[in-house]
C-alpha cells in the first residue's frame, strides 16, 4: 500500500495524526492494516497506532538475539535493569517483532514502543506525529469526575441504574468510585478487541469487547463481566492471557494456577455471566505468562508458557474433544506434553512457519529466538 | 601535547532536555561535521552507557539522540534523559588510532526517602485462615514490579517466611498507585482446588503471622522508603457464609438531631470496598447527603448527616458486592459449598429500612 493509501486508509479507521498520551505500556496486538493496539494501565486507555505504511513481508525471517535487553538498554540510554519488556507482538504484515517497553522505574517511567528489524537491529519508534485513536476501558460517563467508573451488571440485577446505548441494547450500570482496571491481556480478531482485565478492588475477572475502529456509541455495550465461577474448579480470578481460538469464536484462556479454560463468544449475551469448560489443568503453584497456537504437518497445536513448568505444547484436537473438567482432582484434561525450551516470556506468530519467543533464564540476558513450528 | 587530549564534555541539564557537547575538536573537523546528516554524525560520535560499551553485547546500538554542530561544539541531544549516577561514553573518532572515549555522568542527586507506609489493612489484629486480600497504604505514589520482592508475608514466632501468598501479577493498585492491593492465591482457599491440596492455606489458624513491607519498596521517584514496616495479625478460623445486614445492629440517630448513625457489623468487612458500598437514602430514595466514616478494625460504619436528620422513612442501600475478609459478600460465599444450597441472593438483605 502507498504511503497515501495508507493514510487514507487510517483516516477511515478513525486515526487521527497527533502525539498520543501514552502513560504506560503493558499489553500489545496488532489489528488490521499493520495497526498496533496497545494497552495503557495508568490513563486506563487503550491506544490504537497507525505505524505504516507496511513494507513487502519478507520470504521467511529468522531471529537468534541473545542480548534483547542489553541492546535495548543501550539504545534506550540506560542500565540493562532498568529496561522492563511488557509485552511481545509481530506485525502481520511485516513480520517484525514489536516490544512494549517501560524504561526506568516510578513517576520517571518512560513508556516506548520498539520493533526489531530484520537485520536483529532494535529501533524505539518516536510516538510524536503517529496516526492514532483511543479508547478508555473504563467507559465512565462522567468525565468530569476521573475517580468514577462504571460496572456492567446482569440485566436481572436489582442495582444500578438502566441505559440503553446507541444501539439499542439495554444495559444496566453500576458506577462506583475508585476501581481501577488492569488490562491482562488483549487480542483482536475481525473487527472486535477482546480485551481481559483484573480490578484491584472486587475480586471478579472481566473481558470486554471493543468494536474497531472506536466510537462513543458503541463503546458503552461492549463491556462485560465474565465470571467464571462453577463447580469446585471456580475460580473468579483474572484471565492472565489469551488466545483467539476457532477464528475468533472463541478464546482459550488461562489463570493463575493454571486452569485452561474455552470459552465461546459467538453466543455471547452483552452482560451475562458465561461458563467456561476447563480442559486443562496444567498444575498448582504456576503461573501462565503466554500462549501461541500454530499448525504443524496440517494440526493445529497449542503453546502455553508458564512461569514454572516447562513449556507444554497440547494438541488443539484434543481440546476439542475434551470433556469439561468437573473434579477437584484427576483427570488433568488433555494430553500434554513438555519442550525444552527453558524461560519462556512471550510467544507469537511470526508466520505460518515459525513462533518467536522471549526468554531469560533466571536474572540472565533476555533473547529472542524464532523456531519453526516444525521443531516445536 | 595531542590534540586527544583536548575533547571533554559540557553538560547542560538546565530548562528542557538535557545537552551532551563535545567540546576541543579542531574547528576543520567541526566545519566538515557541518556538511554531515543526522545519521552520518550518530555513526561517528555515538554514545552508549559505559556498561554496555564494555559488556559483551555486541553489535551494540547506539543511544537514540539528536546531534547539532554549533560553531564551537558538538551537541548530542539523548532522547530519553540521561540516568542520573549512570555513566556514559561518546566515541569520538581518531584518524591514527581506535577512537577517543570520552566519558560522562550525570551526578546523582542526593536523595532523602519521604515515603512510607501509613497503614495495612484489615486494621484489626485478627485475620481468619481463608483471608482474600490485605491493603498497603502508602504514604505517596510508588513504583510498580516491586511488590514481589518486597513484601514478605512471614510466622510471627518463627520469623519463617511463608512461601508465595499472594497472587504476583498483575500487582493490583489503585489509580494514583498509593494503594496496593495484596490478593492471596485464591487456588490455596478454596477446598477441594488442587493447590489447596498440595500446598494448604498460607495461613493457620492460631499461628501468628507478620507482613513486613521492606524499605527497599521504591516510590514513584525511585528512592526508597524511610523504614520498613511489620504489622502481626493473629489467625482465626475460617469464614465461610454471606454477609447479611439482618445480623448488623443499628443505633439510630434521634429525628431533628445531627447525630450519626451508627451500624456495628457481624464481623469486620473490606476496608477498600466499605468506602464505596453503604448508601443512606429517604423515602424518595434520594441519598442523604453527610459523611461516612469506617471504624476500627472495619466493624462499624458511621453516617454523620449534613443536616439534621427529618423525620421520616429512610434505607439503609448495601451493595451486593460487599465483602467481609474472606471474600463473602451478601450475594455469594467465595468458597461455596457445592452440597448445601445456599439460596438465590436475597434483595431483602441488601437495604435496612428504619424509620425516624
Amino acid at each position: 500500500m502507498s504511503e497515501q493509501a495508507t493514510a487514507v486508509r487510517y483516516a477511515d479507521l478513525g486515526l487521527e495524526v497527533g502525539t498520543p498520551d501514552i502513560k504506560s505500556v503493558g499489553a500489545i496486538a496488532f489489528g488490521p492494516d499493520g495497526i498496533l493496539f496497545v494497552a495503557d494501565n495508568q490513563s486506563a486507555s487503550i491506544f490504537a497506532l497507525g505505524f505504516g505504511p507496511a513494507g513487502p513481508a519478507p520470504d521467511s525471517q529468522a531471529f537468534a538475539i541473545e542480548d534483547l535487553d542489553a541492546r535495548l538498554a543501550s539504545r534506550l540510554g540506560c542500565a540493562r535493569g532498568d529496561v522492563s519488556i511488557r509485552d511481545m507482538a509481530v506485525c502481520p504484515l511485516t513480520k517484525e517483532v514489536y516490544l512494549s517497553v517501560m524504561r526506568g522505574n516510578g513517576s520517571g517511567a518512560i513508556p516506548v514502543i520498539a520493533r526489531v528489524e530484520a537485520d536483529g537491529q532494535v529501533v524505539d519508534i518516536p510516538l510524536e506525529g503517529v496516526p492514532f485513536a483511543s479508547t478508555t476501558i473504563e467507559d465512565a460517563p462522567d468525565p468530569g469526575d476521573e475517580r468514577i467508573d462504571t460496572l456492567v451488571l446482569p440485566d436481572d440485577s436489582a442495582e444500578g441504574e438502566e441505559f440503553k446505548t446507541g444501539s439499542g441494547i439495554r444495559l444496566r450500570l453500576l458506577r462506583d468510585g475508585l476501581r481501577t482496571v488492569t488490562v491482562t491481556d488483549l487480542d483482536y480478531v475481525d473487527g472486535t478487541l477482546l480485551v481481559a482485565g483484573a480490578s484491584n478492588e472486587e475480586f471478579s475477572s472481566t473481558l470486554r469487547r471493543i468494536p474497531f475502529p472506536f466510537n462513543g456509541a458503541a463503546r458503552s455495550n461492549s463491556l462485560e463481566i465474565f465470571h467464571v465461577s462453577h463447580g469446585k474448579y471456580e475460580t473468579a480470578s483474572p484471565i492472565r492471557t489469551f488466545v483467539p481460538y476457532n477464528g475468533g469464536g472463541s478464546i482459550l484462556a488461562s489463570y493463575t494456577c493454571t486452569p485452561i479454560v474455552h470459552f465461546s463468544l459467538d453466543e455471547l449475551e452483552p452482560a451475562s455471566h458465561v461458563m467456561g469448560s476447563t480442559v486443562a489443568e496444567l498444575g498448582s503453584m504456576n503461573s501462565p505468562t503466554d500462549m501461541v497456537s500454530y499448525r504443524r504437518d496440517g494440526e493445529e497445536y497449542l503453546l502455553v508458557a508458564t512461569a514454572r513448568l516447562p513449556l507444554v505444547r497440547i494438541a488443539c484436537a484434543d481440546i476439542d474433544g475434551q470433556e469439561a473438567l468437573t473434579e477437584p482432582e484427576e483427570p488433568v484434561g488433555v494430553p500434554r506434553e513438555e519442550l525444552s525450551h527453558p524461560g519462556v516470556l512471550r510467544m507469537a506468530n511470526l508466520d505460518d512457519g515459525s513462533v518467536v519467543m522471549l526468554q531469560q533464564n533466571g536474572d540472565g540476558p533476555v533473547s529472542l529466538r524464532s523456531y519453526e513450528c516444525g521443531s516445536l | 601535547m595531542s590534540k586527544r587530549r583536548r575533547l571533554r564534555i559540557e553538560l547542560s541539564t538546565a530548562e528542557g532536555p538535557h545537552r551532551v557537547r563535545l567540546l576541543g575538536l579542531p574547528r576543520e573537523t567541526l566545519l566538515r561535521l557541518r556538511g554531515l546528516g543526522e545519521r552520518e554524525l550518530a555513526d561517528e560520535f555515538p554514545v552508549y552507557p559505559r556498561e554496555h560499551l564494555e559488556g559483551g553485547v555486541r553489535p551494540l546500538d547506539a543511544m537514540a539522540g539528536l546531534y547539532e554542530v554549533g560553531p564551537d561544539a558538538l551537541a548530542f541531544v539523548p532522547r530519553y534523559p540521561l540516568v542520573p549516577g549512570l555513566d556514559y561514553t561518546m566515541l569520538a573518532p581518531s584518524a591514527e588510532a581506535e577512537a577517543q572515549r570520552v566519558a560522562f555522568r550525570l551526578p546523582l542527586a542526593p536523595a532523602e526517602p519521604t515515603t512510607e507506609v501509613l497503614a495495612i489493612h484489615p486494621s484489626g489484629d485478627r485475620l481468619v485462615r481463608n483471608q482474600l486480600k490485605l491493603y498497603v497504604e502508602f504514604s505517596a505514589s510508588m513504583s510498580e514490579g516491586q511488590a514481589a520482592r518486597h513484601v514478605r508475608l512471614e510466622r510471627a514466632g518463627t520469623g519463617e517466611p511463608i512461601e508465595d501468598p499472594f497472587v504476583p501479577e498483575p500487582e493490583l493498585w489503585d489509580r494514583e498507585r498509593r494503594r496496593l492491593t495484596l490478593l492471596f492465591d485464591p487456588g490455596r482457599l478454596k477446598r477441594g482446588l488442587r493447590p489447596q491440596l498440595e500446598a494448604g492455606y498460607p495461613l493457620r489458624e492460631g499461628v501468628a503471622v507478620r507482613v513486613v513491607i521492606g524499605e527497599g519498596f521504591r516510590d514513584a521517584d525511585g528512592n526508597p522508603l524511610r523504614a520498613r514496616f511489620e504489622r502481626r495479625y493473629e489467625v482465626d478460623g475460617d469464614l465461610r457464609d454471606r454477609v447479611d445486614p439482618r445480623d448488623w445492629e443499628c443505633r439510630l440517630p434521634t429525628a431533628g438531631a445531627a447525630e450519626p448513625l451508627v451500624v456495628r457489623f457481624d464481623r469486620p468487612l473490606d476496608h477498600a470496598l466499605l468506602q464505596h458500598s453503604i448508601e443512606v437514602t429517604d423515602d424518595a430514595g434520594r441519598p442523604v447527603r453527610g459523611r461516612a466514616d469506617v471504624g476500627p478494625a472495619e466493624q462499624s460504619w458511621a453516617f454523620t448527616p449534613a443536616a439534621p436528620w427529618p423525620k421520616g422513612e429512610y434505607r439503609l442501600a448495601v451493595d451486593p458486592r460487599l465483602e467481609d475478609l474472606a471474600g463473602n459478600s451478601l450475594a455469594r460465599v467465595f468458597d461455596r459449598d457445592l452440597e448445601r444450597d445456599e439460596g438465590a441472593a436475597d434483595p431483602a438483605r441488601e437495604s435496612i429500612a428504619f424509620t425516624l
